[in-house]
């Protein structure tokens, strides 16, 4: 990282809380836009439920619809939290330090959303209480653990809680500030309560940073599960043979960073654009965040078209006619297209040049094409899937969404988004203490004639070093 | 200019000074020179010992090429080659990914991983006669290469039927320039430090020639960063395309019904880790018994311990995706390949496997006393390459037994199938639900047992390992094993601060 903005501590404090503690004129009015979307949503829940299943557009042989194509992109999204934070600071990458924070938190609400669209696909969402309890206790019938339906919800708990408890350990420093500047005594008490007694001292400083560390590394095996399972939804299948390929795991999971790490460039442009925090967000952060999306995007791509190799090398008559069906029957083959042309064809030779990389706007754009995209991935795996022609089907439908599914759909964008909003207005979404970490371990080397950044090395201990110093410069030093 | 905007941010602060002294640079210059200059007589004995196993392994390879009954016999000789490209051609990729994220603790080694492009030569000696091995596509298998034609209820191929052939050496070959070229523009300027700096002799000779004029000018350093770039990113690219038609040409389309869209990534991947392994043995032995002992610290160890540690998660990862599909969907012609490859004759070899690639560096890896040494990576490396040898000898030797059967049966009749049952089995991608029956379908006495090697496939695997490591030796001779030029951009980037009450080191990353 080149550009950087050497600020005081005092400063990130005042920029950073500014919007917490005091109440932008915008804020209100947008949170209660995106209240009603969330609210005709749940409406429309409800009025499913009065109605039944049937006022969807699910039926034979298409049992799944948007709400599982909606739960495999929100699956998706959620792993840009983990991707970017865990990872990244695993690899030490410092560009990191300003959007961990914001893309931790939309790891938890677009869970969050993931969750609710299965809970409102089975129609009747009290019976959720089945997968936990034995639903017959006389006859001490439990859930078939065995079953695909079930490891879904422990996954995907399972990540919830780890991601939470994530963002919980990397907020509490923040938190502690937030106690000591708040002037309202109620405000101060609820922060002193959240922040658990942080005061800063090395023992809690090396608590934390350690506990960050192993839940880094302790999540990553639930965000690979995580996406692995939901595909074995589909992978383990022998009745839709489209869905039956050994690459689903890693295809899903490569496909989830894709649009996820998208979704953070999207967070990143808007965070700029709303909160002004230009100063910690800086053209070089979406250069970074670019050309880990040309990697990205490239190997989904390359997994994609594996698996379409893969489909027609079996040459077998119900892959070849599913093949047909996504890419050349209407409606499927024209949103094939834009599916492709959005998700690779057109972002990725975008970003390949610099000064479109720099470019906030051109990202924020080029990234909804992406989730686009991929949304459109999400639908074109499910719907064809269930639709294609195999023999014992006595009836078949189309499929068309009905409006109640486009209005659940839409309450969860507007979820998400409305999560995130309030979020920001009770906690910094730029963590505060890895931004001053950043500032302190930056410093200035003289090359030349040039002067550039230089970071100091975390990595090994000090002392490790004492026995295994650069050979060289001790012995030129002694000279 | 975003340069100028980013010199003026800076303007009036504070700045540390690098080590980059012209008295660092020419200690560092001087001190690699005079090191790679020495050969101990513990080197010459064991590249005599070397040399004179592959001259054994040069005998047995041309007596196995001439003694090709069938592909079954191919299995042993095929996993070879398999396993030679899986370690050597994987071993680049130390030098080039860390290059590509500019980490700086790949320095010192990253020259050590790309002498392993050298070994292509062999692995290109192993591979020509796999081209006569190689069962066209009149055996009826299926291949990459689409089938369009439908005859008898049967797809008939319209493809040249050696297609799988022409693109695989193109591949292979494509890999071994590459990789070469790469070596070469790498060592563009240490050859200019040997031609200015280094004493007369054959060394100063070759260098001189080598250097092709370099003389370190600002277009020169420009040209040799972005070629080294460029050809760093077509190498991965052309790994993964290797890999895949060699995993699919070679192994996976002899088995009718093994139909498995992860293979290739999941070759691709042994490749990434076979070649961690290499470099990581190869590491130590430079530390232990070379002259650069100074040079590859714990700090690299650490480094590739890590990514060690990363990539045999991800084996597991790999392997369990594919497993649980054909294992938990219960579909009989899967079901048949697990038999054959994880279940059955090859129980014992995949556990072992399973133990040194996953279980052991699991287990051993987490721990950070172990991975913050010299001996715990190494240990981990040499069980993850004999694993990884074991699964070549697993997956190839299998596939090349069902290849024998059907391209017997196809070969006993002058080119005409008494049976259709060989072709259509390929076509229709079935194996049968237990594959010990292939023989009774073929009416072969060829049972599918574990096949062991026998004593030309000893000759032929110990000779050209031992090759590998001979050729590699000799190439050392010239080459500085660490990188000089490498080494002096270190001082650029590198300097040492107080910071409170103890020193830390900052390390400027360039644009």
């Amino acid at each position: 990282m080149q550009e950087h903005t050497q600020l005081t501590q005092k400063q990130i404090n005042d920029e950073l809380l500014k919007d917490i503690l005091h109440l932008p004129k915008w804020w209100l009015p947008a949170v209660l836009f995106l209240l009603t979307i969330v609210l005709a949503g749940y409406s429309a829940f409800g009025y499913m439920i009065y109605h039944g299943l049937g006022v969807t557009g699910l039926n034979r042989p298409v049992f799944w619809g948007f709400f599982i194509a909606n739960f495999v992109f929100w699956i998706g999204i959620s792993h840009a939290g983990i991707m970017i934070s865990a990872i990244l600071r695993l690899t030490q990458a410092e560009w990191r330090r300003p959007i961990t924070r914001a893309a931790e938190v939309m790891t938890v609400f677009s869970l969050a959303a993931a969750l609710h669209t299965p809970m409102m696909h089975v129609g009747r969402p009290w019976r959720v209480l089945y997968w936990i309890f034995p639903y017959d206790f006389s006859r001490d019938i439990w859930p078939n653990v065995r079953s695909p339906f079930v490891w879904d919800p422990s996954a995907v708990g399972t990540y919830l809680i780890a991601s939470t408890l994530f963002v919980m350990i990397c907020l509490l420093p923040d938190l502690a500030i937030l106690r000591d500047r708040a002037k309202n005594p109620l405000v101060k008490k609820i922060y002193a309560q959240f922040a658990l007694g942080f005061r800063g001292t090395p023992r809690q400083w090396k608590l934390q940073i350690i506990a960050g560390i192993l839940l880094s590394a302790l999540v990553l095996p639930v965000f690979v599960s995580v996406h692995s399972i939901v595909s074995w939804d589909f992978a383990v299948l022998i009745g839709v043979e489209g869905w039956r390929s050994t690459i689903f795991a890693p295809y899903f999971i490569i496909g989830a960073i894709h649009s996820g790490v998208s979704a953070v460039a999207m967070l990143m442009a808007l965070t700029v654009w709303i909160y002004g925090l230009q100063n910690y967000i800086k053209p070089d952060h979406f250069d970074a965040i670019a050309r880990l999306l040309i990697i990205v995007a490239t190997t989904w791509f390359f997994f994609f078209f594996l698996e379409w190799v893969w489909a027609l090398y079996t040459l077998e008559t119900p892959e070849v006619a599913l093949r047909e069906l996504q890419a050349e029957q209407w409606p499927y083959g024209p949103l094939f297209g834009i599916f492709i042309i959005t998700s690779f064809v057109i972002p990725v030779p975008i970003w390949l040049f610099k000064r479109f990389r720099r470019n906030a706007v051109i990202m924020f754009w080029t990234c909804v094409l992406v989730n686009i995209g991929m949304w459109l991935e999400r639908f074109l795996i499910v719907i064809p899937g269930l639709l294609r022609r195999s023999h014992m089907t006595f009836d078949w439908g189309s499929y068309h969404p009905s409006i109640i599914e486009i209005a659940i759909v839409v309450e969860t964008f507007a979820f998400v988004a409305l999560g995130m909003l309030l979020f920001a207005k009770v906690f910094p979404l730029v963590p505060l203490f890895d931004v001053k970490e950043g500032m302190i371990n930056r410093h200035l080397i003289k090359i030349g004639r040039r002067v550039i950044p230089a970071t100091i090395r975390e990595g090994l201990p000090h002392h490790y070093y004492k026995n295994h110093s650069d050979p060289i410069i001790e012995r030129s030093k002694e000279e | 200019m975003a340069t100028d905007i980013i010199d003026e941010q800076y303007l009036g602060q504070p700045f540390v000074e690098t080590e980059n002294s012209v008295k660092n640079r020419k200690a560092v210059s001087d001190n690699i020179l005079a090191l790679h200059m020495r050969t101990s007589d513990r080197f010459w004995q064991i590249a005599t010992v070397t040399g004179i196993l592959f001259a054994i392994g040069i005998v047995g390879y041309f007596y196995r090429i001439f003694t090709f009954e069938n592909p079954g016999s191919a299995g042993y000789y095929v996993a070879l080659f398999s396993f030679m490209m899986t370690t050597s051609a994987g071993a680049p990729m130390v030098a080039i990914a860390p290059r590509i994220a500019n980490a700086h603790w790949r320095r010192p080694i990253s020259r050590i991983a790309e002498i392993w492009t050298l070994i292509g030569c062999i692995n290109l000696i192993l591979f020509i006669p796999l081209l006569w091995v190689l069962p066209n596509l009149d055996n009826g298998r299926r291949s990459l290469w689409f089938y369009w034609e439908k005859q008898d209820n049967l797809w008939i191929p319209e493809v040249v039927k050696y297609s799988p052939h022409i693109w695989s050496t193109m591949a292979v070959l494509g890999l071994i320039v590459l990789g070469i070229a790469l070596l070469w523009i790498s060592c563009l300027p240490d050859f200019a430090v040997i031609r200015d700096q280094g004493p007369d002799g054959w060394r100063k000779k070759w260098a001189s020639k080598l250097s092709l004029g370099w003389r370190g000018t600002t277009s020169q350093w420009n040209w040799q960063h972005h070629r080294m770039g460029a050809l760093g990113a077509l190498y991965f690219m052309m790994l993964v395309l290797v890999h895949f038609f060699i995993s699919v040409e070679y192994l996976m389309v002899h088995v009718p019904g093994w139909i498995d869209s992860l293979y290739p990534i999941t070759h691709a991947h042994n490749a990434l880790h076979g070649g961690v392994a290499t470099v990581m043995l190869t590491m130590f032995i430079v530390n232990r018994f070379g002259p650069f002992k100074g040079y590859i610290t714990l700090d690299q160890f650490h480094g590739l311990g890590k990514l060690l540690l990363a990539l045999s998660l991800l084996w597991f990862w790999f392997w369990f995706s594919s497993f649980m599909v054909f294992w938990y969907g219960k579909k009989p012609s899967e079901q048949a390949l697990v038999e054959l490859l994880v279940k059955g004759p090859y129980l014992y070899m995949f556990l072992v496997e399973f133990l040194l690639v996953f279980i052991i560096p699991w287990w051993t890896m987490i721990w950070n006393p172990f991975r913050r040494s010299i001996w715990g990576p190494s240990i981990i490396a040499i069980s993850v390459l004999v694993g990884t040898f074991l699964d070549r000898i697993r997956l190839n030797v299998a596939s090349w037994d069902v290849a024998g059967i059907t391209a017997r049966k196809f070969n006993e009749n002058n080119g005409e199938f008494t049976s259709d049952f060989p072709r259509e089995m390929m076509l229709n991608m079935r194996l049968p639900e237990n594959p010990t029956v292939i023989k009774e379908f073929v009416g072969l006495d060829i049972p599918i047992n574990a096949v062991g090697p026998g004593a030309i496939d000893v000759l032929v695997i110990l000779g050209f390992i031992s090759g590998a490591i001979f050729l590699y030796m000799m190439a050392t001779r010239l080459i500085p094993l660490v990188n000089i030029w490498e080494q002096k951009e270190l001082l650029l980037y590198n300097a040492e601060i107080k910071f409170h009450r103890t020193k830390v080191r900052v390390m400027g990353k360039p644009r």
